[in-house]
């Protein structure tokens, strides 16, 4: 890989987010990572190495705004290595972690920190984003100018949803000024307590503790009522009710710059999945009902949700066998989003690939401020070669994440990444 | 009847079929009997032990199964474990290796976490029996229940029962309803809206009335202990207003007797608050009979589970 050779990938079918039809090309990238030529029946260059991508599609590398990578402060769960190594798999090629480490990165020296570890131990791009309140306190403010001198995508308190309304409407007025994207996560914690499943009849027949779906909605009305009123540019992350992506859909219709994303566990499971206590089926917001995943699939669609974020968030296996009620919310996600996407949508034909592009690639890119990326003559190689023919196991064994803890554990999913150009890169998945 | 699959593990009530709990229900009776003989103990279960494994303070139902367990000539263990102390260290997968180690065929657990006697049933040969889960199942208790009203009632299909209280935090609700709907016994439920659960459960009518229950003449009034460590103003206004609107009280013993209504109760009761001392004394309460048969049931039960610990 450090003496690095053109690659030709010869004979493969490549997908865009402008073009519903696939077009049959080869891609020649040169030893210095830079995509030179891409047309049909290239000729092989001396000393290349020839990548068959017959039957294949290639597609840009994903980007993910949703990831936990744990370091620095939790490595038992996951590190930036594992994390990059799962991203890999999975045909993600820029990721924008969370700043829920230990501790918080909520000054410009953390963000900075951050910034070298991933320098030094991520095979991927990598983003820090930063907290909206110190420590995540949901009491003062963060060091805003220190973290957007720093270049931090979007401020977040990541998982948790600011408590005080007067305090999250003074954060939306000062990021405003530094034209800092606000990040929610949606939830009412004096709601939600001590749930840890969807609220109704399914909560009611494990006998656990429900998370309502108004716990969600109305912090999701809060916060765009509060964007509205400061002018602050919102994304709401893991919408995951019917009722909540209506709110969305209002603010939008009314002018209100405000984007959310959506989880692929969220558009392909319901509660209904939960079977046997299985806490790898726990995420907060919960699984819900099948109403609710029908509406948010057809938004995902319609573009009432702009972006998919896999909201990786590893756990140890062993901090996930504890009782269903105290286990700790999500999942790893990275490796499994683009093979879950197509085996439940696009291999069903229920969308095409341009559309996956849109949401995983193209806007959550535009969203922090980044270029979408294509796979066009003059670029840096940023895709992945997709076998629709091929399979992926979701096993112990096979998982690249430090925590192989996933609610498609046990699953083969239709459909396969070979493999993710990168630069000079090239990291075979065989 | 005779063609039952063995089975492991006593979990919830959901996964039982009709002939299971008939085999069980009917076997209680003779092991009943047995309580009225001079010599009250089969050797069914010589040689077995018995793991009661209690994270949540019980007396009555760890004592019921330490009783029926000894009728049945095993061998019994209690092991309380003070929730304080569980708190933080030993993880639940290390107390299922500490209990593998114990090798006990049976093991009786009550918990405050939903779901743990699942985890623990599937990491283990003994048999599991679950002696109440958080608001999730207890099943033993929903069989005694269906035996004692089987016995004032052995027309009992097509009655009606209805359950007074708690109903959404409370893991005896759900078990004893969902008994009662398989054995065709019809249930309502009565509490105040912040306790009964929302959604739909096509079986079970609500009412919001003593009147409108007496209405329906259910031919058994089962209340449920209020648990007042619970409440703390979120789901009613105080024990008095809750007493007043939804306990047993003189009055409405009077119309209990006039439609000869069963009165039911998992005990521990507060006096004073779901029930007064008054309707304690009702003639037609089957509080007591519950716990005879709480204990016949559970000897039914052990002698039902087959345990895959047989390593000859």
């Amino acid at each position: 890989m450090a003496a690095a050779t053109p690659r030709l990938f010869q004979n493969g079918q490549i997908a865009s987010a402008g073009a519903k039809e696939l077009r049959a090309a080869d891609v020649l990238v040169d030893e210095n990572g830079e995509i030179v030529a891409v047309g049909v029946g290239l000729e092989v260059p001396s000393g290349a190495e020839v990548i068959d991508c017959r039957g294949c599609v290639l597609v840009p590398g994903m980007f993910d705004v949703n990831v936990h990578a744990r370091e620095p402060g939790q490595e038992h769960k996951e590190t930036l290595a594992t994390c990059s190594a799962a991203a890999l798999r999975g045909g993600v090629t820029g990721v924008v972690l969370m700043p829920d480490t230990a501790p918080p990165i909520d000054t410009g020296n953390l963000v900075k920190s951050a910034m070298d570890l991933v320098a030094e131990l991520s095979a991927i791009p990598m983003w820090q984003a930063g907290c909206l309140t110190k420590g995540r306190e949901g009491k003062e403010m963060a060091g805003f100018s220190g973290m957007a001198s720093r270049g931090v995508p979007m401020l977040t308190d990541a998982d948790r949803s600011v408590p005080c309304p007067d305090l999250l409407r003074r954060c939306m007025e000062y990021a405003r000024d530094f034209d800092l994207l606000v990040t929610s996560h949606c939830d009412t914690p004096p709601l939600s307590k001590a749930g840890s499943i969807n609220e109704g009849p399914v909560s009611y027949r494990f006998g656990l503790p429900g998370i309502p779906a108004i716990s969600q909605e109305i912090a999701i009305d809060r916060d765009i009522r509060v964007a509205q009123h400061t002018g602050a540019k919102l994304h709401l992350q893991q919408i995951s009710t019917a009722r909540g992506l209506k709110s969305v859909q209002c603010a939008k219709e009314a002018g209100t710059p405000v984007t959310c994303e959506v989880s692929p566990h969220h558009l392909v499971l319901t509660e209904q999945d939960i079977r046997d206590y299985n806490t790898h089926f726990k995420f907060n917001p919960p699984l819900r009902p099948a109403a609710d995943v029908e509406a948010l699939i057809e938004g995902f669609i319609d573009g009432s949700i702009d972006v998919l974020a896999s909201a990786h968030a590893p756990h140890t296996e062993f901090e996930k066998s504890s009782d269903f009620g105290s286990a700790p919310f999500g999942a790893a996600g990275l490796e499994t989003a683009v093979p879950v996407m197509f085996d439940r949508f696009i291999s069903k034909g229920i969308f095409g690939w341009d559309l996956l592009i849109e949401r995983y690639s193209a806007a959550p890119r535009r969203l922090v401020g980044l270029n979408p990326v294509a796979i066009e003559e003059g670029t840096k190689a940023q895709f992945f070669v997709f076998d629709p023919e091929g399979e992926t196991p979701v096993t112990r064994e096979t998982m690249k994440t430090k925590s192989p803890v996933s609610p498609f554990l046990g699953k083969t999913l239709a459909g396969k990444v070979r493999g993710t150009a990168l630069g000079v890169a090239w990291h075979s998945q065989e | 009847m005779s063609e039952l699959k063995p089975r492991k593990d006593l979990l919830d009530i959901e996964g039982l079929e009709l002939p299971e709990i008939e085999y069980v229900l009917s076997n209680a009776v003779p092991f009943k009997q047995l309580f009225q003989r001079s010599v009250k103990k089969v050797p069914t279960l010589r040689g077995k032990t018995v793991l009661n494994l209690f994270y949540e303070p019980s007396t009555r139902t760890s004592s019921s199964f330490e009783v029926a367990a000894n009728r049945m000539s095993a061998d019994v263990t209690n092991f309380t474990v003070s929730s304080s102390s569980v708190v933080k260290g030993e993880s639940l997968l290390d107390t299922i290796e500490t209990l593998q180690a114990m090798r006990s065929d049976y093991i009786v657990i009550r918990h405050q976490a939903a779901g743990v006697p699942n985890i623990v049933a599937s990491h283990t040969g003994a048999s599991v029996i679950n002696a109440g889960d958080g608001y999730h199942a207890h099943p033993t208790q929903a069989l005694l229940d269906a035996m004692t009203f089987r016995e004032v009632y052995p027309d009992y299909q097509g009655r009606k029962m209805v359950i007074v209280g708690d109903v959404l935090h409370s893991r005896v609700a759900r078990s004893t309803s969902t008994l009662f709907n398989k054995l065709g016994i019809e249930v309502g439920v009565l509490g105040p809206g912040t306790l009964i659960p929302p959604g739909r459960h096509d079986f079970i009518r609500r009412f919001r009335s003593w009147d409108e229950v007496f209405e329906w003449k259910p031919d058994a009034v089962y209340l449920l202990r209020v648990q007042l460590e619970r409440q703390e103003g979120m789901f009613f206004p105080s024990i008095a207003e809750y007493h007043k609107m939804y306990g047993m009280n003189t009055e409405r013993l009077v119309r209990m007797r006039q439609i000869g209504a069963y009165l039911m109760h998992p005990g521990p009761v507060n006096r004073g608050v779901e029930i007064t001392d008054e309707a304690m004394r009702y003639e037609r309460s089957l509080i007591s009979t519950q716990v005879e048969n709480g204990i016949a049931v559970r000897m039914a039960v052990l002698h039902w589970l087959k345990p895959e610990t047989d390593t000859d």
